[in-house]
């Protein structure tokens, strides 16, 4: 009989979104530190 | 500035690209039935892991040019690579542990692949913060380019480590999170995931790069500015 | 003796007769170790674990932090007293300034050294007469790296703001793999494991040696060009 498929969306869910938010984040801080250097 | 805006719209494109990976993988591939769900971390996982390292791999080459040509343009990239190489290494320590927590049954395992990103991670936020920490923009590179051509002959004495550490502590676990080969859709996702993530190394670098260099020019003026007072 | 090496000599030998008056840097160090055996043993179970299992992985770890703080020492003197120009006119090559910083570093930690493996046995219960001429083997060989690298990076964190925060940042990734390496072949010894099983961890050792220390030679002089 074959195992059930382990129920643990949550987490794919939960580092998808980690991942994103660190990489969004990153590049608003580039855009940020960007636009405060262009206009002293 | 052009480099700038170039990065900028590369960085849009990956972004956008990033949000086709995330549809495709978490919709449009096939579920791994040993691991389930979570072995989709996968995808953003090891492509993130690979930049990571070789983002510290540019950041030692581009030190030792520098030592070499002292050609202020290999700096500039060599602080961009770090800082970028930092956020990489950052989504590799956080989707690992998401990740092993229902594979492996902890956060954290001393896993090969984590320990060395970890050590990675804190190299490149020692090499950080030496340039933080140092005014004088030649020395900086000097001594930024010292710490980076160390820290990349460090790597492999860590991999040995590191893996040699592994076989001392066999991990609690009988499923390994990378599969050994992918069925063709899988991989595709793979690929499509890894070409973004290089699209992303690449607009990030660039902006930052682009960064150093308006700062730079801000500074030389300031300096100028502040010598017509004297 | 070729004059690099004189040169390399008058500078250790300067470094240290000024520890050896001022004696305040042994001491510390000396109590440095004793606290931190103490801290060890009663932030330990010693009931959950055999000494002699433990006992070489506490004397390494001390054995780094305390490599650490004489490190943060090595370029102090020249910096206090605005005698680093004066260092780099004299006719003397950057690298007899380095290996003369190394030997005096490498003396400095030695001895702590010696005060610590005394101790470790005493507090751990450990035998290791019998084992002694190996041990110091192992010890050397570690050393030389963590002093090599440690010797290199605090001439460039010396001059910063947080230095004595920013040297253990940076030189503590580059302390770890010989710190394994060096307890494991401290344990393998300590049980009386064969020669082979020791001598991987030794080849690691020596090797990192050789690159580090060759690296720290090529690279010192970009650290103290003005």
């Amino acid at each position: 009989m074959p195992e059930a498929v382990p129920q643990n969306g949550g987490y794919m869910i939960a580092a998808y979104v980690v991942a994103a938010v660190i990489l969004i984040s990153y590049a608003v801080s580039l855009y940020l530190r960007t636009r405060r250097t262009l206009r002293p | 500035m052009r480099m700038l805006r170039v990065g900028r719209w590369i960085t849009a494109l990956a972004l956008l690209l990033l949000a086709g990976v995330y549809v495709r993988a978490l919709a449009f591939t096939p579920v791994e039935r040993l691991q389930g769900l979570a072995q989709k971390i996968f995808y953003l996982h090891v492509p993130a892991a690979i930049w990571a390292e070789s983002a510290m791999v540019f950041v030692g080459l581009a030190s030792v040019f520098y030592l070499f040509m002292k050609d202020p343009r290999l700096d500039r990239f060599a602080s961009a690579s770090a800082e970028v190489g930092t956020v990489f290494a950052a989504i590799v320590l956080t989707t690992g542990p998401i990740w092993g927590k229902p594979i492996w049954g902890t956060w954290w395992s001393w896993d090969a692949r984590l320990t060395f990103t970890l050590f990675l991670f804190l190299l490149y936020v020692g090499y950080l913060l030496l340039r933080g920490a140092v005014a004088d923009p030649a020395t900086r590179a000097r001594y930024a380019a010292v710490l980076g051509i160390c820290g990349m002959c460090l790597v492999p004495f860590v991999h040995f480590s590191v893996y040699m550490f592994r076989t001392l502590h066999p991990m609690p676990i009988v499923l390994k999170p990378s599969a050994p080969s992918l069925p063709g859709s899988m991989l595709a996702t793979w690929l499509f995931s890894f070409a973004v993530f290089t699209l992303l190394y690449v607009g990030f670098v660039t902006q930052r790069y682009a960064l150093s260099y308006l700062r730079e020019q801000l500074e030389a003026a300031a300096g100028d500015a502040g010598m017509g007072h004297a | 003796m070729p004059d690099w090496a004189k040169h390399a000599w008058r500078v250790a030998r300067k470094d240290l007769l000024v520890e050896l008056r001022a004696r305040t840097g042994i001491v510390s160090a000396a109590a440095f170790v004793m606290l931190v055996l103490l801290a060890f043993n009663f932030g330990l179970d010693r009931t959950a674990v055999a000494a002699v299992d433990i006992a070489p992985s506490i004397l390494w770890v001390t054995f780094t932090f305390a490599a650490i703080i004489a490190l943060n020492r090595a370029f102090q003197l020249e910096l206090e007293n605005q005698a680093f120009d004066g260092l780099l006119l004299a006719p003397i090559g950057r690298g007899s300034i380095y290996l003369g910083k190394l030997i005096a570093n490498l003396v400095f930690v030695a001895t702590i050294e010696a005060i610590g493996v005394p101790l470790v046995a005493l507090f751990f219960n450990l035998r290791i007469l019998p084992y002694v001429l190996p041990l110091v083997g192992i010890i050397a060989l570690a050393t030389i790296g963590f002093v090599a690298v440690g010797t290199l990076f605090s001439a460039m964190t010396v001059r910063t703001r947080f230095s004595e925060l920013l040297l253990p940042v940076l030189l503590l990734p580059f302390m770890i793999p010989p710190l394994m390496w060096a307890a494991r072949a401290t344990a393998g010894l300590l049980t009386d494991r064969p020669l082979s099983d020791i001598a991987g961890w030794l080849k690691m050792l020596a090797a990192y040696d050789i690159v580090f220390v060759t690296l720290a030679l090529l690279l010192f002089p970009e650290t103290v060009t003005e």
